[in-house]
């Protein structure tokens, strides 16, 4: 049976207006859902990397470098407005806040399709099919319109763990495998 | 004092006048040994019808006999009886003096021994004031002390008590400790060994826990994935 737990709210009007400001351009060049969801896989790439995270914001290199390291990782995997939205921040300085920007960006474009961002771990990419069940689920369970979000995360080893908002639902394999190890201590 | 003292010397005084004036007439009224031997001769002569005869040894026992009767002019008078005139002088000046004695010595040597008296008195009294002080300040100080030793022994006796009392929570905290100590030692090495079982739990879970994690990750393909993401979907919209 899946865990619900609340997380900490990230809120600052400064944040929501570089994430105003991604999706602005993104909607600009008529790349609202490319741009978003690549800007939420660059986010959680950074949540999951601190070294990488802790690079982009040292302010003892010169923004030069930093964009240039942006320029070299996402120059052929993502969009070009998708590498000069995340350049342009960094060369702001907020490369430290690009997960808490982006999170907000994607949440503030989900509220504007009148749903919450519904952000799912899993060990697999979901199908479709997947995603809209268990976005019909989530709504019957809690009544809330979301809009599913995928992360791979092996962590989990296997099962789901949803996060809408402050709320967790835990259905993984990891937090079965940590209640028998509570269980045996 | 030094008035009593006036008079007894001014009676010693008028009686040693009174002696000496009374005693020259006594004197003068006694008879010489001279005297005594002339009379003894002259009447002796009258008796003898002449010296011329003296050796005739009928006169010899004469002579002897004027012989003694000289010598008893050399005899002292009666050692008893006094002359008549020394009884006359002697007792006109024992009431002399007798009559000046009842009339200002025994009023002042009474006087004086009434003031002795009363001095020996006063000094009695003192002497049993004082007795009866020293006996009142003996019974209070018998009573002092009597209250000092009561009180002494009290003292010692809650001292005494106290010295109980304190050794009795000495032993008791003693105990106290004794049985905190041991009940410590008792926590610790329960604590020790339920730390001691958790972490062995802790690290027997670990490697099992561990193993199954290794098992499960091998065993879990894209198909049991898929159920499990499957299952959750389901058990999510049972809630609602």
């Amino acid at each position: 049976m899946p865990t619900s737990t609340k997380w900490p709210a990230v809120a600052d009007d400064r944040l929501g207006g570089y994430a105003d400001a991604l999706l602005a351009v993104a909607a600009a060049e008529d790349a609202s859902v490319v741009v978003e969801d690549e800007l939420f896989r660059i986010g959680e790439a950074l949540r999951s990397n601190e070294q990488l995270l802790a690079a982009l914001s040292d302010r003892h290199l010169p923004i030069e470098r930093r964009q240039g390291v942006v320029e070299d990782l996402l120059g052929s995997k993502a969009s070009s407005t998708t590498t000069a939205l995340v350049s342009m921040v960094v060369g702001t300085g907020r490369g430290g806040d690009l997960p808490a920007i982006v999170d907000e960006a994607v949440a503030r474009s989900a509220a504007g399709r009148q749903k919450a961002l519904a952000r799912v771990r899993s060990a697999i990419e979901l199908t479709d099919d997947q995603k809209s069940r268990l976005a019909q689920a989530i709504k019957q369970s809690t009544g809330t319109d979301v809009e599913i979000r995928v992360v791979i995360d092996e962590s989990v080893l296997g099962g789901l763990v949803t996060e809408i908002g402050d709320d967790v639902i835990d259905g993984s394999v990891r937090r079965r495998m940590s209640q028998l190890r509570e269980n045996f201590t | 004092m030094t008035r009593r003292i006036r008079h007894i010397a001014g009676a010693l005084g008028l009686i040693t006048v009174a002696v000496v004036a009374l005693a020259a007439p006594a004197g003068a009224s006694g008879e010489t040994i001279g005297g005594c031997a002339i009379d003894k001769a002259i009447e002796a002569e009258e008796h003898l019808p002449s010296l011329h005869e003296i050796h005739d040894e009928e006169f010899e026992a004469e002579f002897e006999a004027l012989e003694k009767e000289m010598e008893s002019c050399l005899e002292a008078p009666s050692a008893i009886i006094p002359e008549l005139d020394e009884i006359i002088w002697g007792g006109t000046a024992f009431l002399v003096l007798f009559g000046f004695m009842v009339w200002k010595g025994f009023p002042a040597v009474q006087g004086a021994m009434n003031a002795r008296a009363d001095r020996i008195a006063a000094d009695l009294d003192a002497a049993e004031q004082a007795k009866v002080d020293a006996v009142k300040i003996k019974t209070d100080h018998e009573a002092e002390l009597s209250g000092a030793k009561a009180e002494a022994a009290g003292i010692i006796d809650d001292a005494r008590a106290q010295a109980d009392q304190l050794k009795g929570e000495l032993q008791a905290r003693a105990n106290e400790e004794v049985a905190e100590m041991r009940a410590r030692a008792a926590a610790d090495l329960e604590s020790a060994r339920s730390q001691a079982i958790s972490d062995l739990r802790g690290d027997v879970s670990q490697i099992a826990v561990g193993a199954a994690e290794a098992v499960i990750k091998a065993n879990l393909d894209r198909d049991a994935q898929s159920a499990l993401v499957n299952a959750y979907i389901d058990e999510v919209a049972g809630r609602g």
